[in-house]
């Protein structure tokens, strides 16, 4: 390549200048925010799928409704009967909304607000979308989602906002934000409550588990049916032992942001080791294969949340902008310190 | 059963042919003094994609056969791998996330994916297909599903990078935050390096602002292009050529391109 290309043309994208004029690598934090909008652009493009266009979606709405209490499911019921009728526009609109919030929040000069709109959707659809991930009912199992995936795009968002005010003794990503405290805090109530609710007694029971993994085959290429078709099996009849053994893994990994470094670390791997096999087995990628699945179910976004409490050797300094340049790069990543 | 409603195909059949109309024009502005100036393989392949996927969104669009496409975009993977492959040396598997030629690499692949793999029933007929609004009374589908989402994931992950990076910063400073100021530094730069002086020299003689990054030289690329003086093409000609050459505009192209082909891959499940 000419230098005549290199300097005209071929420099016009960033990697093209080499080195001293290269992108700037995000931060962890910035790559996981590039994930989570990732994830709602998936979201999105799922939304966009024929199935949703249809009177089902308003249906499979409604069904979130049944083992609610009144309060909660009547406004379900409302709204569901509203997207049947109108459900070409209002899909529309959620799908659409979805693909902003993935942009907006890839696009640095407005991820605050994206990130803040996405909590608010995120909250409205944990409600009339997934029936507050029915942890209101006796069906609540961290093997089929609860406690709502879309609730854990809303937590990622509030972990993940672009403020520095705890970072200089952030011990991990996700405390950079909100503070060590406050984040330890929403993890053990998080992995503490599918501690619960794996011994919900639904999920006791000697076929609960077997048959919930089981049913995620039906409809799935053949090799995942396969995959779930023998987990199934393999749980069958071992429902009690089953549930004991992951709550209890659960718990350890509740409790795992308070140990000492090299502990925690061990178990934010074992997050994402229980998560993946919830989002394979349980979830079965959030059954996308089988066609008309709204998102990746809970696994992927629990992975996510996992990364986020990495523990850092050092906590990130706040290290004060020192060369030209540097309060545009900041305004443009939307990160300056309040 | 309903579909996907026509507007939305059409919505993005119109963004896919909006993506190959600006490419094509930068092809264009691709004059015989400035060769080698532009992407011509990048430009190029979003032309061809964005005419294929319009034909694949809407069948009165549909131009070649299927087979013709799965040829075509095969050859271009081909060379997209050779690229990337070249960019690779000594850089290990960090060339997949900033390599400038390993989005397209993806992008391509897909396309010879959705060619393949397709099991309409229109598919094969020879002109094209049926389109996804369901011409012949269904939804496409792709066999090897899983394929299609692990694409959709990798073609979602390109599309949020490439977003961040066009707002993202530099050592100095913001693409997006680009003084007006920049603009006489990076033509001097485009102009040392046309005059036969190296990169190195002409960012030095540039200064910082030189060194933003890609906006502002390429807007100097498209006022102040080697043998012609800046400023050339005022006026709204002047403005149209320098949005078309402004590399936020190829990189909008393919982030609509990466967008648009994630929700093909996802609706045809």
């Amino acid at each position: 390549m000419s230098d005549v290309t290199v300097a005209g043309g071929r420099a016009a994208w960033p990697e093209r200048l080499g080195a001293e004029g290269a992108w700037h690598p995000p931060d962890t934090r910035r790559v996981l925010q590039l994930a989570l909008a990732a994830i709602w652009l998936l979201d999105a493009v799922l939304q966009y799928q024929s199935f949703m266009f249809t009177k089902a979606f308003g249906q499979m709405l409604a069904g979130t409704a049944a083992g609610n209490p009144g309060a909660i499911a009547s406004p379900i019921s409302w709204d569901a009967r509203l997207v049947e009728h109108h459900v070409v526009l209002l899909n529309t609109i959620f799908a659409t909304i979805q693909l902003l919030l993935a942009l907006g929040i890839a696009f640095r000069p407005t991820v605050r607000v994206a990130l803040a709109a996405s909590i608010a959707w995120s909250l409205g659809v944990w409600w009339f979308g997934e029936g507050l991930g029915m942890i209101l009912t006796p069906s609540a199992s961290p093997v089929n989602g609860a406690p709502g995936a879309v609730i854990i795009y809303a937590l990622l968002a509030v972990l993940l906002w672009p403020s520095d005010r705890h970072a200089a003794a952030a011990p991990f990503t996700a405390a950079r934000a909100v503070g060590a405290s406050a984040a330890r805090v929403l993890w053990l109530v998080l992995w503490g409550s599918l501690a619960y609710f794996a011994l919900l007694p639904g999920n006791r029971t000697a076929q609960g588990l077997s048959g919930m993994v089981g049913g995620m085959a039906d409809g799935q290429p053949g090799w995942l049916a396969a995959l779930d078709n023998h987990a199934a099996s393999l749980l069958a009849h071992q429902g009690l032992a089953a549930s004991i053994v992951l709550a209890i893994a659960l718990a350890v990994i509740a409790v795992g942001v308070y140990l000492p470094v090299p502990a925690a670390r061990a178990t934010v791997v074992l997050a994402i080791v229980v998560a993946a096999l919830i989002w394979v087995f349980g979830e079965a990628f959030g059954a996308i294969l089988a066609g008309g699945a709204t998102d990746p179910n809970s696994g992927l976004l629990l992975i996510l949340l996992a990364l986020a409490y990495w523990p850092v050797r050092k906590p990130p300094a706040v290290v004060a902008p020192a060369a030209a340049g540097s309060a545009a790069r900041e305004a443009a990543e939307g990160e300056v310190t309040p | 059963m309903m579909g996907i409603p026509g507007f939305i195909l059409d919505f993005f059949a119109a963004l896919m042919l909006l993506v190959a109309a600006v490419s094509a024009g930068r092809l264009v502005l691709d004059l015989p003094w400035r060769r080698g100036v532009m992407d011509v393989d990048i430009d190029g392949a979003h032309v061809l994609m964005g005419i294929a996927m319009a034909g694949m969104l809407v069948a009165s669009l549909s131009t070649l056969p299927n087979g013709v496409w799965t040829v075509i975009f095969a050859v271009m993977t081909a060379w997209f791998a050779w690229c990337v492959y070249r960019e690779s040396r000594g850089r290990g598997t960090r060339v997949l996330v900033d390599s400038h030629h390993a989005p397209h690499l993806v992008h391509s692949a897909a396309m010879v994916y959705m060619f393949a793999a397709l099991t309409a029933p229109a598919a094969g007929h020879g002109s094209g297909m049926a389109g996804m609004g369901g011409a012949s009374g269904g939804m496409p589908t792709l066999a090897v599903p899983v394929v299609a989402f692990i694409f959709a994931l990798v073609l979602a992950g390109y599309a949020v990078m490439d977003l961040d990076r066009l707002s993202g910063p530099t050592p100095h400073g913001s693409y997006l935050a680009v003084p007006a100021s920049t603009v006489p530094a990076a033509a001097a730069l485009v102009g040392a390096a046309a005059a036969g002086g190296s990169v190195s020299a002409a960012v030095a003689s540039a200064g910082p602002a030189g060194t933003e990054g890609g906006v502002s030289t390429a807007a100097a690329a498209g006022e102040a292009s080697p043998g012609k003086p800046a400023g050339d093409g005022g006026g709204a000609a002047g403005s149209a050529r320098r949005l078309l050459l402004d590399p936020r505009t190829a990189a909008g192209c393919r982030i609509a391109m990466g967008v648009t082909m994630a929700f093909m891959l996802i609706i045809m499940i």
